[in-house]
């Protein structure tokens, strides 16, 4: 056993830890399975909760300039053609505690990028002069992940929780271009309605 | 084919058919019938073929058939025989028969029943029908992204004669509808062997949107085959359809079409669309089948880059499609191909009119090159900029030549370009790079450059831009042997020494397409040259004459060719040379001490190359007496100057110039000018206006410079800054004499034209004295032209009178300021005594005459004027009651006793004069205080009561005595009564009237005894106010018995009119009666106080 403290477990620390093994070990010791390739920072619900206004906050606009992108009649039947009547939307629960409303937040989070990934890369092709679009949904996707960065990380150092199952969205590549825009609308309702919620409950 | 038994129906009876009915009809039917019944008797013996008919589906097989006679049961066995070549036979129970094809011609065809009938039938080729087989379709499949069937089917060519033309009819049927949406015929040809035959066809609807059918027939045209043709039955349908989902789906998805053209859209729908609609336009729904139904756009407009979406709503939910609507792709146009570096050939293209279309619909370009067979596929850009529509081809080695097309495909079509160019011919270097300079020496240096790219096959031209600062350009054109990505030089001659030059570069194929860019500029200075000549110098001496001061001027960058060090001076004689230290550059001028013998002094200018040539002036100068200064004016900065050729000049002539406010040596500049000019201009940025300047012109010999000429001159004359001072000399009665001083040549700014003398009358602070400006006509004006004059007299003025003199200097630029003076001529005496005699002589004789003309008449004067008054004296009834103005109310009038006068002269009132109220009157006195206060303010009296009192003035000796100098003031009631009489109405009265009654007193004002008790109690009195407070009454007239002191107590009372008036009538009691009738002072009142005096 002494051999093993004495060379395995520092072995392991340094792989683990790739800054070094003079960085400083978390007082946690971490969980196999609850591994981060990086060090988490401190205030880590702070951070989340920046981000969720965050999003919250660029929700709207990004919805707006979503279907406005689309063309008619999408701008004049927003409620029709973008209502928030998705049924494989990851719940959430603004009531549970914080570690069921952070697993929530991975699962949602994850479909939403997820998804938003396919929207970006639909809308690129399909609408290739709308840069605006296309940033925001850039934003939006790199702003999610530091979120689940964060929300993992929060997870694995508070709830020692390593693995959240998650759920993605129907890929859209081979829908046709309106039910591309369809289901795009509808997941950016969707998100809107959703992040507020969100955001109110961290 | 003729069926026929053995008797051939004659010919006549079908002509009868033929024949109308007639009157005969009766007989003739009769005649039919029993003719039938006759033919029915032998065909029972004989036999008949009815309906025999033969048809074939290839030619070859005929299929005839035929009814059985009449009489003979079905089932029956007979022979049939018939006669091609050779006769054949068989035997049958059914009533048809495929034989070969028979050989073109008649053929007798038997039918020999059992029991002996027979019947012949006589069979033609023409008599047989030709009615394809019924075709059948191998496969139908349908492509439902672009809505197209394909059908597929075999003609079995190999079992019908070929060449034969085959027509296919082929209809399609929408949603198994009775009608065919589409009919179209298909021609193909029967080569001997089965061919299956391809139908596409594109529906405007999509597939999906309702099952679709086909079917076909056909039809053979074989030229050797003489029977009727027909077509064939119609195939078995096949049917293909979209086997819908739950959900309604609309079609078609994603589709391009070209702009302009028109489309179906149809919704598969299990429920019911309410709203059919294309981006915000509402649409007309057709009703497919079901809840199917259709929208049709005619002229599509070109979408938007998300393409145009068309909706279907339902009750709870909404269904669309994206259609993308735009063009196909423009021919390329501009297409251009060149190599900057003959390693790639860049081909740039303008896309024409857009598509509409992006994205995965946007148009793909690829470039083919035929000749090597290479292609280059344009990669798309994710943005789209001027720079978007660039392909690259790498140049191949050993070709020149190359034949490239450019296509343009997108879902709508394609277009393409194609051009053949020669490579050597389309080069465009990129920009020269890394240049460098080498000096050579003060005008040659050597530019390198380098220039990336393969040019080893071509020589190069290249561009030399030579930029001095601030002058123009120089461009030398160079042709060099090109080289891969090498450095090329080229030497560049004719510079300027020491001069700033900026270098740029630009290259092109010696088979000019295309400079390149300009290179990035390059700065060089030249080195350095010795001074190209040597400095221009001259010399003034001090003004002790003791030293020679040498000045030069600086050699102009051009000639320097360099930044001058020093300046070298010497001067040498005959028997000596002497040199002076250097003076370094900034300093232009040296002074020696000589003596004034002949030298020559050097000056030699000196730079970093070497020293300039000497420049060499003599030290003296060649007298000349005859100098005349002359004057002259310039223009703006310039002024011209002239002189008269002189042939002893044989070197330059020399014009120096100076302020003429300096002291010497003067030298502000100099100007050389060759031996052979006579005129000049000098121009210098120094010249200033107004200021007077000094030319001197030099003639130059070998023994030194002479003076020739001195002018002095102006730039351009301005107007006299300054006036100039004035005295007056003398003034007498009628004149003024004036003198006056030079104006300072700095303040005349020009050469003095004159003086301008102006004067009028008037007196200092005076505004008309103030300016001459305004033209008066009194204004007197003397220009005074010759300037050598100093004084003026100015005669015929006025005596004792003011004077404004002013005096102005003026220029040719103008007038200078003025200076004034007032003066006043002195008093003319004899003139004042005149006017003084004159008016006393006058009255003089007037008064003479005046008491000659009054003594010679003083008879009747005194009777006219003066006549006698009785005394009243003798009269009682003139007594007042001692107490009448002790009070107010006790105030009565006086008491009439009987009296017998001595004399009465009655006047009568013939005006009725106002009645007088009680109220304050103020008197003339105190209307004029001014008056009175420059008389004696301590005599200001002001009387306020009524009635009012004469105002007189009468030497009074008893008055002076008590009060010293006192006034004594009378109110005319008169003046009171009528105060706006005129003097005229005056003289109407009648002389009677105004010598009568006049209610007057005098009234002694002496403040020193006033009584202010009695003055209030005589305000108080509202009533009638005889004349005057009485307690002021003095009786001092001589005729009164009561006269008494004047200071008693006791005044007595009398009648006014004895007090001092003998015209005092006494006024009757009657208020209506006219208190008063006459002016007020008359001339018959002074004549009648004048013997009392």
């Amino acid at each position: 056993m002494k051999v093993l403290a004495a060379g395995v477990v520092p072995l392991l620390l340094v792989l683990h830890w790739k800054h070094g093994a003079g960085s400083p070990l978390p007082i946690t010791p971490v969980n196999a399975t609850c591994a981060t390739r990086h060090p988490c920072h401190g205030n880590l619900m702070n951070q989340i909760k920046n981000q969720l206004t965050q999003l919250n906050g660029s929700a709207n606009a990004l919805f707006i300039s979503y279907y406005t992108a689309q063309g008619e009649p999408f701008p004049n039947n927003v409620d029709k053609l973008c209502g928030p009547n998705m049924t494989d939307f990851p719940p959430f629960h603004a009531n549970g505690t914080e570690k069921t409303k952070l697993v929530e937040l991975y699962r949602m989070v994850a479909y939403l990028s997820a998804s938003l990934g396919n929207i970006t890369r639909d809308q690129k092709i399909l609408n290739p002069g709308a840069l605006s679009l296309h940033s925001k949904l850039n934003t939006t996707i790199d702003i999610m992940r530091g979120l689940l960065s964060n929300v993992l990380c929060r997870l694995c150092n508070k709830y020692r929780v390593g693995h959240v199952d998650v759920t993605y969205g129907p890929d859209t590549s081979s829908k046709d271009v309106f039910q591309k825009k369809k289901l795009g609308c509808q997941l950016l309702g969707t998100y809107k309605q959703v992040i507020s919620v969100v955001a109110q409950a961290f | 084919m003729g069926v026929y038994s053995w008797w051939k129906q004659p010919s006549w009876m079908a002509d009868n058919k033929r024949m109308g009915m007639t009157p005969a009809l009766p007989r003739l039917l009769s005649a039919l019938t029993l003719l039938h019944l006759t033919a029915q008797v032998h065909s029972l013996k004989k036999g008949a073929i009815e309906d025999f008919k033969c048809t074939t589906n290839n030619m070859q097989v005929w299929d005839c058939a035929w009814t059985e006679p009449f009489g003979i049961s079905p089932g029956t066995v007979k022979e049939v025989c018939f006669k091609d070549r050779l006769r054949s036979c068989r035997r049958l129970e059914t009533t048809n028969i495929k034989i070969p094809a028979l050989l073109p011609g008649d053929h007798e065809v038997t039918i020999n029943y059992i029991n002996g009938f027979q019947s012949k039938v006589t069979l033609n080729e023409k008599d047989v029908s030709l009615f394809p087989a019924t075709p059948e379709i191998l496969s139908l499949s349908a492509d439902f992204s672009t809505s197209t069937l394909l059908l597929k089917w075999n003609d079995g060519g190999s079992a019908l004669p070929h060449p034969s033309n085959a027509t296919w009819e082929i209809k399609v049927l929408q949603n198994t509808s009775a009608e065919p949406i589409k009919l179209v015929s298909f021609n193909t040809t029967l080569s001997g062997k089965d061919t299956v035959h391809h139908w596409n066809w594109t529906s405007d609807l999509p597939l999906e949107c309702a099952p679709h059918s086909v079917g076909i027939r056909w039809y053979i045209d074989y030229p050797r085959f003489s029977g009727s043709k027909g077509w064939s039955d119609w195939s078995l349908l096949k049917t293909v359809s979209w086997t819908p989902n739950s959900e309604s789906i609309v079609f078609p998805q994603d589709k391009v079409i070209l702009a302009g053209s028109d489309i179906t859209f149809c919704c598969v729908s299990p429920t019911k669309v309410k709203f059919g609609q294309i981006g915000s336009t509402p649409q007309t729904l057709i009703h497919l089948y079901g809840e199917s139904v259709a929208i049709h756009i005619r002229n599509i407009s070109v979408s938007e880059n998300s393409g145009t979406n068309v909706v279907f709503t339902t009750d709870d939910n909404v269904y669309g499609t994206v259609v993308f609507a735009g063009y196909p792709p423009d021919v390329p146009q501009k297409l251009n191909f060149e190599t900057h570096d003959f390693k790639e050939i860049i081909c740039t293209w303008d896309p024409g009119r857009p598509t509409g279309l992006v994205g995965p619909r946007e148009t793909d370009y690829t470039l083919f090159e035929s000749i090597s067979g290479k292609i280059i596929i344009h990669k798309r850009p994710d943005t789209l900029t001027n720079e978007s529509y660039r392909l690259v081809f790498p140049v191949l080695p050993d070709q020149e030549i190359y034949n490239f097309t450019l296509t343009g495909r997108n879902p709508l079509g394609q277009a393409e370009s194609v051009a053949i160019i020669n490579v050597t011919e389309r080069v465009a270097p990129h920009v020269p790079v890394s240049l460098k300079l080498k000096d050579i020496n003060s005008t040659v240096v050597i530019l390198f450059w380098h220039l990336p790219g393969n040019f080893a096959k071509i020589n190069l031209l290249c561009q030399i831009e030579i930029r001095k600062t601030n002058s123009e350009q120089e461009v030398r054109n160079a042709t060099l042997k090109g080289a891969e990505d090498s450095t090329y030089l080229m030497a560049v001659d004719k510079l300027s020494p020491y001069t700033t030059y900026t270098f740029r570069v630009r290259c092109s194929a010696e088979t000019f397409w295309k400079w390149s860019k300009w290179s990035n500029g390059k700065r060089h200075l030249t080195t350095e040259a010795i001074p190209s000549r040597a400095p221009d110098t001259w010399r003034e001496w001090s003004s002790d004459g003791k030293n020679l001061i040498i000045y030069w001027k600086p050699l102009p960058m051009s000639e320097a060719n360099g930044k001058i060090l020093s300046y070298n001076v010497s001067c040498s004689s005959d028997e000596e040379t002497r040199s002076l230290s250097e003076i370094l550059d900034p300093q232009h001028r040296a002074e020696i001490r000589l003596d004034r013998h002949d030298y020559i002094i050097s000056v030699v200018a000196r730079n970093s190359a070497g020293p300039s040539p000497p420049s060499k002036i003599a030290s003296t100068e060649i007298p000349n007496d005859d100098i005349i200064v002359e004057q002259a004016v310039g223009m703006g900065k310039r002024i011209f100057l002239s002189w008269h050729h002189d042939p002893n000049m044989t070197c330059d002539y020399v014009i120096k110039w100076c302020n003429s406010s300096r002291s010497e040596p003067c030298l502000m500049d100099w100007i050389k000018v060759p031996s052979n000019s006579t005129e000049t201009v000098i121009e210098s940025d120094q010249f200033q206006s107004g200021v007077r300047y000094n030319f001197y012109l030099y003639g130059c010999t070998d023994q030194g410079y002479q003076l020739l000429r001195s002018i002095i001159g102006y730039i351009e004359e301005l107007a006299p800054i300054a006036a100039p001072n004035f005295t007056v000399e003398d003034t007498s009665a009628d004149s003024i004499l004036v003198k006056w001083e030079d104006v300072p040549v700095e303040e005349l700014r020009g050469f003095l034209r004159g003086y301008l003398f102006y004067f009028q009358k008037g007196e200092r602070e005076t505004p008309k004295t103030r300016s001459f400006e305004t033209g008066h006509s009194d204004i007197k004006l003397k220009n005074i032209t010759d300037i050598s004059q100093k004084t003026l007299r100015i005669a015929d003025l006025q005596g004792k009178t003011s004077y404004h003199l002013v005096l102005r200097a003026y220029t040719h630029g103008g007038l200078g300021p003025e200076k004034s003076m007032f003066v006043v001529t002195k008093e003319n005496s004899v003139g004042l005594i005149i006017a003084i005699l004159i008016p006393v002589a006058v009255a003089v004789i007037v008064g003479v005459v005046t008491s000659i003309l009054c003594y010679r008449k003083r008879e009747w004067i005194k009777e006219t004027f003066y006549p006698d008054i009785p005394n009243p004296e003798n009269c009682k009834a003139l007594q007042f009651q001692k107490s009448i103005c002790e009070g107010s109310n006790a105030l009565k009038t006086l008491e009439m006793n009987p009296c017998t006068p001595n004399n009465v002269e009655v006047l009568e009132s013939r005006s009725i004069v106002p009645k007088i109220e009680d109220t304050e009157i103020i008197s003339p006195v105190a209307e004029r205080p001014g008056e009175g206060s420059e008389a004696d303010p301590e005599n200001h009296v002001v009387v306020s009561y009524c009635p009012p009192i004469i105002e007189e003035e009468i030497a009074n000796p008893t008055a002076d005595e008590a009060g010293g100098t006192s006034q004594v003031v009378y109110i005319d009631v008169q003046s009171m009564y009528q105060p706006q009489a005129k003097p005229e109405e005056e003289q109407d009265v009648d002389p009677g009237v105004v010598a009568g009654y006049k209610p007057q007193m005098r009234l002694p004002i002496n403040p020193a005894v006033e009584d202010p008790t009695a003055e209030d109690e005589a305000d108080k009195a509202a009533g009638y106010r005889p004349q005057a407070n009485v307690n002021t009454w003095n009786l001092v007239s001589p005729d009164s018995p009561r006269s008494t002191d004047s200071n008693s107590e006791i005044v007595s009372f009398g009648s006014p009119c004895s007090i001092n008036s003998r015209q005092f009538l006494i006024p009757p009691k009657d208020e209506d009666s006219p208190k008063s009738n006459g002016g007020g002072w008359s001339f018959t009142n002074f004549f009648q106080n004048k013997p009392n005096d």
